[in-house]
């Protein structure tokens, strides 16, 4: 029994811009009788230049036989992928979603996928930074169990994984206050805030068990107060290689360590890290409605 | 449904906005807002006759390009007097960036009066007028960024031939968009609704437009049209993806978007 991702009717017709895995692969489509959608080749398929991974396949039965158009949401993600690179120049808009259609060769109407106010393009462009941080702490990972690398100290280690996540927002840093104001919508703000707490885990799950200082509660809150402070802070940094950024970043995680000798103290702290954080989330996107009426 | 709306023609706007007591306006501004078009974007109004569909697209397209150009002036602050001046002028000239509608229907009468209007209220560029049928569309493939048919598509007795050909000359990544009565699901409504279309609207076609009948016919054929799930399952059935649906006023009227991916 083959598991179809759609509905028979549909798998039939020629997509046009779905682009088959087939293609990436040149593999030879088969001709079993419920394959007929690979008589034409999608119309306005804009041959890609740089490789792309393969499509997961939809069946459990093997490669050949699958299903193997892109999904929705596959195509939903390379077109917002594609739309990073106007940010810069048109905020995180629709406008920006529709350039990055256009790259694709699809229409510009494309962007009306999405939210017109550019919210999916922005937890996209998170999402993508957390996983490139993941693979980044994965790597290091493996070169300290291959005996390459010094396991580094707990406050170094927490230092360069929030440095190494923040410096990813420098291309979109003119840009990205406009994104945290975004991010703070209401109907945001489940998403943002699982991307934080997910990013925040991952770091301290990289950290390894040095943190024995810390309680799990207190560990997430500390961490999180400081990316966020930091990362107001890089927002207003103009400071050659935001030295200041990283300075003060060193100056918090230094903070963090010398607190945490009593638990409740830490647990204190986090409160009051949270609070500040709100406020602070609360100016930025104050400041930013501000600037956008001015 | 050809002599429907060549009696119709002349009245049509006057009709529309006794029958829906104005709310007509709010639906169709409604749909282009959904669309959210940016500028250079082409756009096929079909059945489109007289011209509100296209106008409030140029409208739309117009500020946001306002918008746009504002935004780079105010980048551009160190600049001089004369490369502000030349900057007006190439822009002046592409004040809807190079967006474009055309504007199809069926009865020669509707769009005489749609091309009158345009004139009236000054809508020079940027707009096409065309013959054609629904059901057989006179354009090339993947022509169009966004295929619009507010309030026609009831009128088309093939409705799939109609939505087979939206998917033919839409690009890839393009968007159907059908702006339509339908069905009203709240009871109590519904029973207003049934009353106020079968008492009221035909006798203002005849006070309004000396015709009863054409609009005892508008009135019964939005009974007749699919409700927004089969409308829904029709669109997909053509080839569009993301379908959905959008009630306005509690399912009087609904809007339909889907794209060709």
């Amino acid at each position: 029994v083959r598991c179809q991702h759609f509905p028979p009717l549909r798998a039939l017709q020629a997509s046009a811009a779905l682009r088959r895995a087939s293609d990436e692969h040149k593999k030879e489509p088969l001709t079993s009788s419920s394959q007929q959608h690979f008589d034409s080749p999608p119309a306005g398929h804009q041959p890609d230049q740089k490789p792309q991974g393969p499509h997961p396949s939809y069946t459990g039965q093997g490669g050949q036989e699958s299903e193997d158009y892109e999904s929705e949401e596959q195509l939903q993600h390379r077109i917002l992928t594609a739309a990073l690179e106007f940010v810069p120049e048109h905020g995180w808009t629709a406008e920006a979603i529709a350039e990055g259609a256009k790259t694709l060769g699809l229409s510009v109407a494309a962007a009306g996928l999405f939210h017109s106010d550019g919210s999916e393009l922005i937890l996209h462009f998170v999402s993508e930074c957390n996983t490139k941080l993941s693979e980044l702490l994965e790597k290091e990972q493996k070169l300290v169990q291959l005996g390459e690398a010094e396991k580094k100290p707990i406050d170094e280690f927490l230092r360069d994984a929030v440095e190494a996540r923040l410096r990813m927002l420098i291309p979109y840093i003119e840009k990205w206050p406009q994104a945290l104001s975004v991010l703070l919508l209401p109907r945001n703000i489940p998403s943002s805030l699982n991307l934080l707490t997910s990013m925040i885990d991952n770091i301290w799950h990289y950290a390894g068990d040095q943190s024995t200082d810390f309680n799990w509660y207190t560990r997430r809150a500390v961490l999180t107060g400081i990316y966020n402070t930091t990362e107001l802070v890089m927002m207003q940094d103009s400071s050659p290689g935001f030295e200041d950024t990283w300075r003060f970043l060193e100056n918090r995680v230094a903070d963090a360590m010398t607190m945490s000798n009593t638990a409740s103290q830490v647990q204190s702290t986090g409160e009051a890290v949270v609070q500040g954080l709100m406020g602070a989330a609360v100016t930025v996107s104050n400041a930013e409605t501000n600037k956008a009426v001015r | 449904v050809y002599q429907v709306f060549e009696t119709v023609a002349k009245k049509y706007d006057v009709m529309n906005d006794s029958m829906t007591l104005g709310i007509h306006r709010v639906w169709k501004d409604l749909l282009i807002h959904k669309m959210n078009p940016c500028p250079g974007t082409l756009l096929l109004d079909v059945a489109g006759g007289t011209g509100d569909i296209a106008f409030r697209f140029i409208n739309y397209v117009r500020s946001v390009r306002q918008r746009q150009l504002q935004r780079k002036l105010k980048q551009h602050q160190n600049l001089s007097w004369q490369e502000i001046f030349e900057s007006y002028q190439k822009d002046k000239f592409n004040s809807l960036g190079d967006s474009q509608v055309v504007v199809c229907d069926i009865n020669r009468e509707m769009l005489k009066v749609g091309k009158q209007k345009a004139q009236h209220l000054g809508y020079s560029e940027g707009l096409s007028w065309v013959l054609g049928n629904a059901e057989e569309l006179p354009f090339d493939d993947d022509q169009f960024d966004v295929y619009t048919i507010a309030f026609g598509i009831r009128n088309v007795t093939r409705i799939d031939l109609a939505l087979q050909e939206a998917y033919r000359v839409l690009k890839p990544g393009g968007r159907f968009l059908c702006l339509e009565f339908s069905h009203v699901s709240n009871p109590l409504l519904s029973r207003l609704y049934d009353l106020y279309s079968f008492q009221v609207i035909p006798v203002l076609g005849e006070v309004i437009a000396g015709d009863w009948k054409s609009y005892q016919y508008l009135v019964e054929s939005i009974r007749q049209f699919p409700p927004q799930e089969e409308l829904k399952a029709m669109i997909e059935d053509a080839g569009f993806f993301k379908v959905d649906y959008e009630n306005l006023n509690f399912g009087i009227v609904a809007i339909h978007s889907g794209f060709k991916l």
